[in-house]
């Protein structure tokens, strides 16, 4: 178990740094274009490489964001609860979003497949979009994985509350 | 089982688990997953997933909003935040209650780079609670106009809410920021109010604070350089209409950027650590607005959004009185349901009707958002109120819920011209017409 929770970690910090990356990639080509454009010269097809870096980006930080509890909820009925029972909770709702990311992460992996069998590209630069949709994919899988550590952290605080 | 009924008892579910502190965004997503392959096919509710998160993940109009965030967080990284703070405290301290009111005031400039209420609120309440303690105010006056003052970052341009407000109704996002300067200066104004009489019942809350030369007083305006050029540039390419919304984020970013760096601000660390909040942040309100999408397709197959602009367009009620109830809605919906959460929730249902009442979408977007700044700080929810705790954590929660009364019926009275009013919300988009 703790080699798993110390391979999710790694995959969470890899993760972050290429969203950073990414984030910055956005930033920086979109001021270089809109320069270009000034002197005569935008770069083509920013908006497409930018639109995919987006999504690498946001792919990336799906598990970064889940393990730092980014997410909003309405706690203000459960931290009335015991911890025990707070515990409980949070396994049965992190089970749910177990199940729903999977499944999410699955049909992402078949779409990206499908984009790859009909050979669809990207109008202006034609870039082959399905190689984001497989990472995104892919980190749906890492954000599971997270959720995962969490479910085994709850039932041990339930078990032991 | 008819789909409206469906529908009633998806929502009625999706309710009762946003109590189970399940993130909002995964249970809109949960429920309309469930719900769409109900009414349509386990098959199509299982595409819906994968298409619905990638589109928003990819939507080059969606990109504005990491952009932005990244703007807001190089900000407050870079310490533009204080120097704001300064400045309005050299004009405005000597007054009782003037740091409360110069920390209101640079919630507003600082709002018009940050883009978020909370960050805001986060931003001043490390700057300001400090300085208020030091000069001997209140607890619940310092930490109720921080609370209160981070609201306006809602409000301000650019504003996270207005962007996906803009997207999800269709309508242009350098509008719905025009539209919302007035009304955030506006409110600033009756914060000040609240403030000032505010102290004139409770003095000991207040008190004066240094006295500062006219010439001290301009000199500190250059501070304040910075932000106004990027504010500038920002907004002003983008309602001059050479930048799209997106090109007007990241260039707002790497202005930022360039001026932390130059003026030897930003580090290398605070750089990285803003990439990161950046993401951590965007990475929540995207997948908020991918659940309300997948939850939005739901109900369109329901058809509960068409029933009740039916319904209500049969009511024998006038305009405003449907305008009125809506708006009670989102107040109440406010103290329980983060307010971004709530907008997109809310408009699949609320924004047809509004617009089959002749209301005007750019103004009913501004009014939402001050609706909603209402339930930032109000219990039992008050995600503001909870960030100033976060950070003043000596402070009982108690007390600054009591601090925010008066600003909250500064807001309320506030809301209350602008609702009856419309051109003063509509004064600037028109002029941009």
């Amino acid at each position: 178990m703790k080699r798993f929770i110390e391979l999710v970690n790694a995959s969470v910090s890899a993760s972050k740094i290429l969203g950073a990356a990414c984030l910055t990639g956005m930033m920086l080509l979109t001021c270089s274009d809109v320069v270009g454009r000034i002197f005569g010269h935008p770069i083509l097809g920013t908006e497409e490489i930018v639109g995919l870096m987006a999504a690498l980006a946001m792919g990336a930080a799906m598990p970064y964001a889940h393990a730092e509890h980014a997410h909003v909820g309405v706690d203000m009925l459960v931290k009335g609860l015991s911890p025990k029972k707070q515990a409980m909770i949070d396994t049965i709702t992190n089970g749910l979003a177990f199940i729903l990311f999977l499944l999410m992460g699955w049909q992402t992996w078949l779409y990206a497949g499908e984009l790859k069998k009909s050979g669809q590209v990207s109008l202006t630069l034609e870039l082959p979009s399905y190689y984001v949709v497989y990472f995104v994919s892919l980190c749906f899988f890492i954000f599971c994985a997270v959720i995962l550590v969490d479910v085994f952290k709850n039932l041990q605080k339930a078990v032991n509350a | 089982m008819s789909p409206t009924l469906i529908g009633v008892i998806g929502i009625v579910l999706m309710i009762a688990i946003f109590f189970s502190r399940m993130p909002i965004a995964y249970v809109m997503a949960i429920i309309g997953f469930l719900g769409f392959s109900y009414l349509t096919s386990f098959h199509a509710g299982l595409k819906l997933l994968s298409r619905d998160i990638y589109d928003v993940y990819s939507s080059y109009g969606l990109i504005v909003i990491p952009l932005f965030v990244l703007m807001g967080q190089i900000a407050f990284n870079a310490g533009i935040s204080q120097r704001l703070y300064s400045v309005a405290y050299k004009f405005v301290g000597r007054i009782r209650g003037g740091l409360a009111m110069a920390t209101v005031w640079a919630c507003t400039a600082f709002g018009a780079v940050c883009g978020s209420g909370p960050g805001t609120a986060a931003t001043m309440a490390t700057v300001a609670i400090p300085e208020m303690k030091r000069y001997g105010y209140g607890d619940e006056l310092a930490t109720g106009s921080v609370a209160s003052g981070g609201g306006l970052g809602m409000l301000m341009p650019p504003s996270i809410v207005l962007i996906v407000y803009g997207v999800l109704t269709q309508q242009s996002i350098g509008k719905l920021f025009i539209a919302g300067i007035i009304p955030a200066l506006f409110i600033t104004a009756w914060f000040c109010l609240a403030i000032y009489f505010y102290c004139k019942v409770r003095p000991e809350q207040g008190p004066q604070g240094e006295k500062f030369t006219i010439i001290e007083m301009l000199a500190s305006l250059k501070d304040l350089w910075e932000t106004l050029a990027v504010f500038l540039i920002v907004m002003g390419g983008l309602f001059a209409g050479f930048f799209t919304p997106t090109e007007a984020g990241a260039v707002g970013s790497l202005g930022v950027l360039l001026v932390g760096v130059g003026e030897r601000q930003l580090s290398w660390k605070g750089f990285v650590k803003s990439l990161y909040e950046a993401l951590r942040t965007s990475c929540m309100v995207l997948l908020l607005v991918a659940g309300s999408v997948i939850f939005g397709h739901f109900l369109a197959v329901t058809r509960i959004p068409f029933e009740i602009a039916d319904w209500v367009g049969g009511l024998n009620l006038p305009p405003w009185g449907i305008m009125a109830a809506i708006i009670l809605i989102y107040l109440l919906g406010g103290c329980f349901i983060d307010a971004l959460a709530l907008i997109m929730l809310t408009i699949p249902i609320f924004y047809p009707v509004v617009i089959q009442l002749g209301y005007d979408p750019i103004w009913f977007g501004v009014i939402i958002v001050l609706v909603t700044q209402m339930g930032v700080i109000t219990p039992p929810v008050g995600i503001n109120v909870y960030v100033v705790n976060g950070i003043a954590n000596d402070i009982p929660l108690e007390k600054i819920f009591k601090g925010i009364f008066p600003f909250l019926f500064a807001l309320i009275v506030g809301t209350g011209f602008l609702v009856a009013f419309p051109q003063i919300v509509m004064f600037l988009p028109n002029v941009m017409k």
